[in-house]
């Protein structure tokens, strides 16, 4: 199983494309090891009980954007040096986040205080997750 | 675009009359190779009449079905070689026990797997000395299911599956569902009243409501234009329904309004949204369970 991928089945957004995003995240988090074993397709899709053709659509992005890479007849690895996400996309994705929580904080009545401890917290948290994985 | 390959079984312009009741009314889809079509149905709305014909069991009164591309009535001993059914009772002898019936079975198929039918009732641990009469309304519909597989279908039709299973049966019977895709890729037509367990798997959706296929489409684009969307009217507009949108049930509470837009697109929910008299819009993705309610939810069949 895959630690920290979750996937909405009633969300609008294809399944295929949730596995995609939540693949790519854990990697460029480092939850997810550079060289490190995903499960088959089969496995995740017993897993998440889903068609595994959804499961193979997403792992065939990923193989092709070098995130993951197949090993024929030995199973499917995160690629030993999976692209980074580009510093501009990365910077404006941050933006977008930070954008959508400060104005969320706002409307809120949150003092500045309140907030920066939440983000402090939450990012914190992250770190544990990624420990926790890699050991 | 590449083109669409021939579906395996097609149901053209099918009509199904009972006396003055009409069970099926003109239905027309396919069921591409590869895809898993999940047909619902409330009980009544005509799901069983429609695999009847589509199994060439019983002759339309309009139109006709096709199985591997040939006339599902005029061919269906031929097309049953490519097609494992799990009826919607099973229909099996009941004086015989799994492992006889598999021996049975064995014989009218060619290239029937003996060790692959033996490896699955193993599995689900199927008593091998109890006739199939006393078995577990889930053990019989899992030994139904390892005799449909035995002779690697092409096309596999499995009629309300989970009627009448427990939580676990139903569980491991899609569990099943997901090896069998993985291993074989096999193209699966089921039909179900109830879809807990089957919305991850399926790739296509059909919904009849009283006869008439009302939705005949692939599930993403299905997601894609459903959505709920729930807003305050201010002012003094009577009208509530969502502007710009078709919209199904609509619910109205003082100035609360909750209502099923069926065509949604992102930039006319802004535009909505920015009308003078809305406030507070959000929108929200629907399961293909509340998406089979709201479309058939409606009205009593």
């Amino acid at each position: 199983m895959i630690r920290g991928l979750r996937i909405d089945p009633t969300s609008a957004t294809p399944i295929w494309s949730q596995i995609e995003d939540g693949l790519r995240r854990l990697v460029s988090s480092g939850a997810l090891e550079a060289g490190a074993p995903v499960p088959s397709v089969r496995e995740l899709a017993r897993e998440l009980r889903i068609n595994p053709a959804t499961v193979s659509k997403a792992y065939r992005h990923l193989a092709r954007d070098g995130v993951l890479t197949v090993r024929r007849g030995d199973g499917t690895y995160v690629s030993d040096t999976p692209p980074e996400v580009p510093a501009a996309q990365r910077r404006e994705a941050l933006r977008e986040a930070a954008d959508a929580f400060a104005a969320l904080a706002a409307t809120l009545g949150a003092s500045e205080q309140d907030t920066r401890r939440e983000l402090e917290r939450a990012w914190k948290a992250q770190q544990t997750t990624k420990k926790v994985t890699h050991e | 675009m590449s083109e669409t390959p021939a579906p395996l079984c097609t149901a053209e312009q099918i009509t199904v009359k009972y006396g003055k009741i009409t069970a099926c009314d003109a239905v027309t889809f396919g069921v591409e190779p590869g895809a898993v079509y999940a047909l619902l149905g409330r009980n009544g709305a005509g799901k069983s009449s429609l695999v009847r014909c589509l199994l060439g069991q019983q002759k339309p009164k309009a139109g006709h079905a096709t199985l591997f591309g040939k006339n599902a009535w005029k061919t269906r001993a031929k097309a049953m070689e490519r097609t494992g059914v799990v009826p919607e009772r099973p229909d099996a002898p009941p004086a015989m026990t799994a492992p006889q019936l598999a021996k049975f079975c064995s014989k009218l198929y060619r290239n029937w797997d003996h060790a692959g039918v033996a490896q699955r009732l193993e599995r689900y641990a199927i008593p091998p000395k109890v006739p199939f009469g006393k078995l577990s309304r889930g053990q019989a519909q899992e030994v139904m299911l390892a005799l449909a597989l035995g002779h690697h279908p092409d096309l596999l039709i499995l009629d309300d599956p989970t009627l009448g299973l427990d939580a676990v049966a139903r569980k491991g019977l899609v569990e099943e569902l997901i090896g069998e895709l993985a291993d074989r890729d096999t193209t699966v037509l089921l039909t179900t009243h109830d879809l807990a367990g089957f919305e991850g798997i399926a790739t296509h959706v059909g919904i009849l409501q009283v006869g008439q296929l009302v939705v005949n489409e692939d599930l993403e684009g299905l997601k894609g234009r459903f959505r709920r969307l729930r807003y305050r009217v201010v002012g003094e507009c009577v009208d509530a329904d969502p502007v710009g949108f078709d919209c199904g049930p609509v619910r109205v509470v003082g100035q609360d309004v909750e209502a099923v837009v069926t065509d949604f697109d992102e930039e006319r929910f802004a535009a909505f949204g920015g009308e003078e008299r809305i406030e507070d819009l959000e929108q929200e993705s629907m399961s293909l369970e509340e998406i089979f309610i709201a479309v058939a939810g409606g009205e009593r069949d």
